[in-house]
């Protein structure tokens, strides 16, 4: 049966491979006691036990920020500004405030604390203050006691607005000095010259995170002042500090919890309805439950920025890459959300995995009044990938060599040096993830069946209408926040007896939207602390923050935080086994962890600091199964016996080692913590006559590092590259003088199953030594080089040249 | 087991299921985005509640006696006045599938379904389809095959994935895709559900 | 959605007696309730028609009959219509989605409203939503937007796959009144906007469809119903063609075709038809025919690629069903 685990994959020891129809079962899963796993395991790292909350999902229990629900609640809704750019002369509530059911018309003057909030610069208004610079972007806000009677007060609200001309092209906007950050990366030589020499232009459209969820949460009064806020966020301790600054109150008095996060992405970055929620809730007095409706969904967020990408890349005859030289334009929208980290990804990121000697890079972004842009899955390196991997199959065309061969010849190794000099330490696998997806066997010839066949169910091609197309191509990503960002992870980790049986509680602020966050954790504690029930309590902000659930960040870095408080509490279970201190000395204080305790290290045996086979450091012990035991396999105590004098607890703050930034003439710096490394291999039948495009097959290849839970793995790299099929064949926002014109699911169209074809994965595991466990981020790799691969795919059966993403019909059969 | 402590187990007074306070409207959709540029706003009379409809409804298994606003949604219905919010609201516009519940045992989607017209009819949603602990043999595929990522889109999945294999729809992989198009899933867990599906209907005939 | 009055009627009658201005009838509901959510469509009363006897899908001397009242997927699945008019199968299946098929009635799914993104969002001027208020789409957003029959007051698609497959077969809808009932031929109910966009068919206020007709066309079972979108499913056409051909030994002796996704209302195409019957099932002969079905299209801005996508349609579908 397809689908099974190759035999032998893990001849290495560091690589498994899942066959493309389906049927996967990720290695490392079995069954045991009460942890079920898929296909067995005991639950620890490296299986794949079931999600902790699959079971309230598949049964609708799950509470999302959408489902909330309290006695005597408000809704809100929100006004928001029709014109892409406008001053405001005056607004006039008072129609809004006469409608029967209205309990709070607010607009900018209403807002106590810092009008204007952001995560890198607090530009953009909790509501507009005497301008608007987007079209959507909120003015007023409206709490009623029923949904409909606030937004139809909002609609009464008059603004006198005095229309702007807006500026909606980015290239204008630089040349006009509206400069949010230029990253010029420098290198080598900027006047190399080589024999042959490619150039091209890129354009990447605007595409959308579209998570299914919307924006949504509840805003409860508290009696010291305070609020009490359920939201679906990536980072409640950014909301938090940044409701707490809009609201004028201390961060203490502004409490934070998870709710369910109906997918994320990357726009659940940037505040949505909390502070707003926050407001109406303090002036009414009352609990006020803000959901967004689609089309405000589709304009209430950021979106990935579109991007202009000039290249030129000089090689020798032989295919290698002497320089490349590259001008990035990204547009930012209205406000500054992380453009500027953005660009510094596109920057330093900007040539892909391969030993450039020269380089040359600009990248800039830049603001207009289009919808402002952010972070999405892959935050740059996406539409870099897509530029540079284009020039790399030009190049491949201009000396003469096939697409792989190209690449791997210029293959970024171990030890090498990226365009900012900073040194790739630990595996950069780019070569083996590119021979991996060459090397699969190619799925069958078009056959008969029309389902299989472009236009699919629709009937429309026949096999002889079919031209075949293959195409490669890969990326690198870099893994947790850069250029010296003091970032941090804090988990409190608890180990008592409840009914008999030791049981661990994790306590972390980390956001779960999806990616098996609270199964990880859960996993973490099994292994660390040879406990099999473990308790992963709600995300809020009565601990210390876990940082964004984004940059791939969360297994590292929350991981890294449950790992160090699980050792600390393992030491102190040591101590009181030693006869030490007993319960009592372990509330309050959080321990800072540089992470220099238990870094990756050695996967596997060795009993060395840092690896996550249940050996306690230093000691040569071994915690599994409730018992520990010594180095000779002699049992020195249980758990049952060493918490009835009480709970251990400790709390961690966990940091990653420091970046550097980068420097602003030079571009150079040891920007990035970690890189990750993901390729891919697109297998198309296209339709030339018609325009249409069936991806076949595709295939990744990507390195993890360690696979903490394989099965989500292999979920993130499905779920990754799917998301970037979407971008090759048919996402984009049509933003058309500022207005975005298809905010529907039926107009802005995200892949149907339909879709989505077998994907065959191959997974290499070479640990990074700085990383908890040796691990890598794992959620963006794969939707940076499958865009990139599918069109380079449709290039192969079309002789066409497309440098633009989404491909349409059109772009194929000719504008005729 | 292992249980994830869920947002509405911990905190007083905010929970996923209370009353709706009496006798107020229930959430009825509104146009697009509110700019105040709409030129047909409805004047404030209209935000009254018209004659309210009296309707009979089984909603799984159980007799439910409801008096609607005829706007209302039979999605709206559901969450709001019948508390049952495991069907969910992803568009409004029945342009994503999240909202599938099944009437008269046949799928459909309840944000376009008014709630007026669902009388003397039997719905079931996902809430209805286990028995107490045990599970519906799709819900546990969904959970062995790990089905779902975030889990928004699940409840649509699952009850959508029911109907098909009820409608004799689900004999392989191509046919399961092509009936199972009406659900969106952005996580993508696509070939996971593909899995989970016929696995489900292996044991469910 | 503005309130409105809701009654259910029981019978033809008291549904016609119920009907008139600012009243809506509610079949499956997938138009009106989209439309009255946005507040496009808002009728003081709704009256539910679901219990009306309009159901059946028959066959007889006369044709093929179906009640305007079958849900699309019960229609797709109907030996009558897989075995006679695939054309019609094929055409229901491409359609929305599998929940929207299950609620989705015949008679609705001819009578739905376009998908213009101006005609849907109240905050724009649109003319067949507002007399007068103008057409942006004609300079404005109009890649999905018609090539054909198209004048200066209304330029958008009509959206029905069934209606374009039904015009190929020279379908007839059954119309019930209070002034008695009517047949009229499907491709003549459809109206082309010219200055009146707000007028779509030749419905008039309070009746009815009851049913639809199709005049048996022994040579329909070689028929077929080809749909280009930009994704795989669950998405309007870009451009489509319903063919039947009626195949001698390599010749034509007759054929219908129809085309959506490119006209204001479903485009048969008669010249296309004379060019081809006769004539030899050639590639040639097919390409010449279709290129007549271009000769009167008029592009807008962003939609020229549907000229030459239109054409080859055609031809494809011509050519699968020569096989």
């Amino acid at each position: 049966m397809t689908g099974q685990i190759l035999p032998g994959a893990r001849s290495d020891g560091s690589a498994w491979s899942v066959g493309a129809v389906g049927g996967a079962v990720a290695p490392g899963c079995g069954s045991s006691g009460g942890v079920r796993c898929v296909g067995g395991g005991v639950g620890g790292i490296g299986a794949s036990p079931v999600r902790p909350d699959g079971a309230l999902k598949v049964r609708g229990e799950f509470a999302f920020s959408s489902d909330l629900w309290a006695d005597d609640m408000l809704w809100g809704a929100t006004l928001r500004s029709p014109h892409p750019s406008a001053t405001i002369r005056g607004i006039d509530v008072g129609a809004a405030l006469a409608v029967p059911g209205v309990y709070a018309v607010l607009t900018a003057d209403d807002v106590p604390g810092d009008r204007h909030y952001g995560l890198e610069v607090a530009d953009q208004p909790v509501l507009a203050v005497d301008e608007v610079c987007y079209r959507g972007e909120p003015v007023a806000i409206v709490a009623a006691d029923h949904p409909e009677t606030a937004r139809r007060a909002a609609e009464r609200i008059v603004v006198d607005y005095g229309v702007r001309e807006p500026v909606t092209d980015p290239e204008v906007a630089l040349a006009g000095g509206r400069l949010v950050r230029h990253v010029p990366i420098r290198k080598g030589d900027p006047a190399a010259v080589a024999e042959v020499v490619v150039t091209g232009e890129y354009r990447v459209g605007m595409q959308d995170q579209a998570f299914l969820g919307p924006e949504s949460g509840l805003a409860v009064p508290a009696p010291d002042g305070g609020v009490e806020l359920y939201v679906a966020t990536q980072w409640l301790h950014a909301d938090q500090r940044q409701v707490a600054a809009a609201l004028g109150l201390p961060v203490e008095l502004v409490r934070l919890s998870l709710a369910g996060v109906g997918g994320a992405f990357g726009a659940r970055e940037d505040l949505s309805m909390q502070v707003h929620a926050s407001l109406l809730a303090l002036r009414t007095g009352r609990p006020v439950k803000m959901v967004y409706g689609r089309e405000e969904s589709f304009v209430g967020h950021v979106h990935r920025h579109p991007a202009i990408l000039r290249y030129e890349h000089g090689a020798t005859r032989d295919g290698e890459l002497v320089y490349v030289r590259a001008r990035i334009l990204l547009d930012g929208g209205a406000y500054t959300s992380t453009t500027p980290a953005v660009v510094a990804n596109a920057a330093s990121l900007g040539v892909g995995p391969y030993r450039v000697p020269n380089v040359t890079v600009d990248a800039y972004g830049v603001h207009t009044n289009n919808p402002p842009c952010g972070a999405m899955r892959g935050f740059g390196a996406v539409q870099a990938c897509f530029g540079y991997e284009s020039q790399m199959d030009r190049l491949a065309e201009a000396v003469g060599l096939d697409p792989v061969e190209v690449r791997v010849r210029n293959a970024l190794a171990e030890g090498g040096s990226m365009p900012t000099g900073q040194v790739v330490e630990g595996p950069a696998p780019v070569a083996r993830l590119l021979e991996l997806v060459r090397d699969r066997p190619a799925p069958p010839p078009v056959g008969d069946d029309p389902r299989q066949l472009p236009g699919g169910v629709a009937n429309t091609t026949a096999p002889e209408q079919v031209v075949r197309g293959v195409g490669y191509a890969i990326g690198i990503k870099n893994v947790c926040f850069s250029e010296g960002f003091d970032d941090h992870a804090t988990a409190r980790v608890r180990l008592e007896l409840i009914g008999g049986e030791p049981t661990a509680l994790v306590h972390t602020a980390a956001a779960e939207v999806g990616q098996g966050l609270v199964t990880v954790q859960a996993q973490i504690a099994r292994t660390e602390l040879g406990v099999e029930r473990v308790v992963v309590a709600t995300a809020d902000t009565s601990v210390g923050s876990a940082g964004s659930s984004s940059a791939s960040r969360q297994t590292y870095m929350t991981g890294g935080a449950v790992r160090a408080a699980c050792r600390a509490v393992r030491a102190a279970l040591l101590a009181r086994l030693a006869g030490g201190s007993g319960a009592g000395a372990d509330d309050g204080g959080v321990a800072d962890d540089g992470g220099a305790v238990g870094d990756g290290g050695v996967v596997g045996d060795g009993g060395t600091v840092g690896d996550g086979g249940g050996r306690v450091a230093g000691g040569g012990l071994e915690l599994a199964g409730g018992v520990i035991r010594d180095a000779a396999g002699r049992t020195l105590g249980t758990l049952v016996d060493l918490l009835a004098a009480g709970p251990v607890e400790r709390s961690v703050r966990w940091r990653h080692r420091p970046t550097r930034p980068l420097d602003p003439v030079t571009g150079q710096g040891d920007a990035h913590v970690q890189y990750a490394f993901a390729a891919h291999r697109a297998t198309v039948d296209v339709d030339p006559e018609l325009g249409l495009v069936r991806v076949v097959e595709i295939a990744t290849a990507q390195d993890v590092g360690r696979a903490i839970n394989p099965q989500a793995v292999l979920g993130q790299i499905q779920g990754g590259t799917a998301q970037g099929l979407g971008l090759a064949l048919m996402e984009e926002l049509q933003v058309v003088d500022g207005v975005i014109r298809n905010p529907s699911f039926t107009d802005y169209l995200i892949p149907t199953i339909l879709d989505v074809p077998p994907m065959a994965v191959d997974v290499l595991e070479l640990a990074d030594p700085h990383a908890p466990y040796g691990l890598r981020g794992v959620g963006e790799p794969p939707t940076i080089s499958a865009t990139p691969a599918i069109v380079a795919a449709i290039r192969a059966a079309t002789g066409l040249p497309l440098a633009r993403v989404p491909v349409r019909p059109e772009h194929l059969t000719g504008t005729g | 087991m292992n249980p994830s402590e869920n947002a509405d187990d911990s905190r007083p007074g905010v929970s996923r299921r209370s009353v709706l306070g009496g006798g107020a409207a229930v959430a009825v959709a509104v146009p697009l985005l509110v700019t105040g540029a709409g030129a047909e706003a409805a004047p404030v009379a209209e935000v009254a509640s018209a004659d309210l409809v009296p309707i009979k409804v089984e909603v799984n298994g159980k007799p439910v006696s409801v008096r609607v606003d005829p706007r209302t949604t039979l999605l709206d219905t559901l969450r709001e006045e019948l508390e049952l919010t495991g069907t969910k609201k992803g568009c409004d516009r029945g342009q994503c599938g999240a909202c599938t519940v099944h009437v008269d045992g046949r799928r459909v989607l309840s944000c376009l379904t008014l709630a007026a017209t669902v009388d003397e009819r039997e719905v079931t949603t996902i809430e209805g389809l286990a028995r107490g602990d045990r599970l519906h043999p799709m819900q546990q595929a969904f959970i062995e095959r790990d089905g779902l990522q975030c889990g928004f889109c699940t409840p649509g999945q699952i009850m959508s994935a029911v109907g098909m294999v009820h409608e004799g729809h689900a004999n392989s992989d191509d046919e399961i895709r092509e009936r199972m198009s009406g659900n969106i899933c952005r996580c993508s867990c696509y070939p996971f559900i593909v899995d989970a599906i016929r696995d489900a209907q292996k044991v469910m005939r | 959605m503005r309130p409105f009055d809701y009654t259910a009627a029981q019978s033809v009658s008291q549904a016609l007696a119920g009907g008139g201005a600012g009243t809506a009838y509610l079949a499956g509901g997938t138009t009106l309730v989209d439309l009255m959510k946005l507040e496009v469509m808002t009728p003081r009363q709704v009256v539910d028609i679901n219990r009306l006897p309009l159901r059946g899908v028959s066959a007889d001397r006369d044709g093929l009959h179906v009640g305007a009242l079958e849900r699309m997927s019960d229609v797709a699945g109907h030996p009558l219509v897989t075995g006679g008019y695939p054309v019609l199968a094929q055409a229901l299946l491409r359609s929305a989605s599998p929940q929207l098929r299950n609620m989705a009635s015949i008679g609705g799914n001819l009578l739905q409203r376009v998908r213009c993104g101006y005609f849907r969002d109240t905050s724009t001027g649109c003319n067949k939503r507002r007399p007068g208020s103008g057409c942006p789409a004609v300079d404005g957003e109009n890649r999905g937007h018609a090539i054909l029959g198209t004048s200066d007051s209304c330029v958008a698609t009509h959206p029905s796959d069934l209606a374009v497959a039904l015009v190929a077969l020279d379908a007839r809808v059954r119309l019930v009144g209070r002034g008695g009932t009517r047949d009229v031929r499907l491709a003549d109910f459809y109206l082309l906007p010219g200055d009146t966009p707000e007028r779509e068919h030749d419905l008039r206020p309070g009746e009815l469809v009851t049913r639809v007709t199709v005049p048996a066309l022994a040579w329909a079972t070689r028929s077929a119903y080809l749909k280009i979108r930009d994704r795989q499913s669950y998405e309007f056409a870009l451009a489509s063609a319903a063919v039947a051909l009626d195949l001698r030994g390599g010749v034509v002796r007759d054929v219908r075709v129809a085309v959506g996704g490119v006209g204001t209302r479903p485009w048969r195409l008669p010249a296309v038809e004379e060019a081809l019957r006769g004539r030899a099932a050639r590639p040639e002969v097919f390409e010449a025919a279709a290129a007549l079905a271009v000769e009167a299209a008029r592009p807008l801005t962003h939609n020229g690629f549907k000229t030459t996508l239109l054409r080859r349609t055609i031809v494809r579908a011509l050519t699968n069903l020569v096989g």
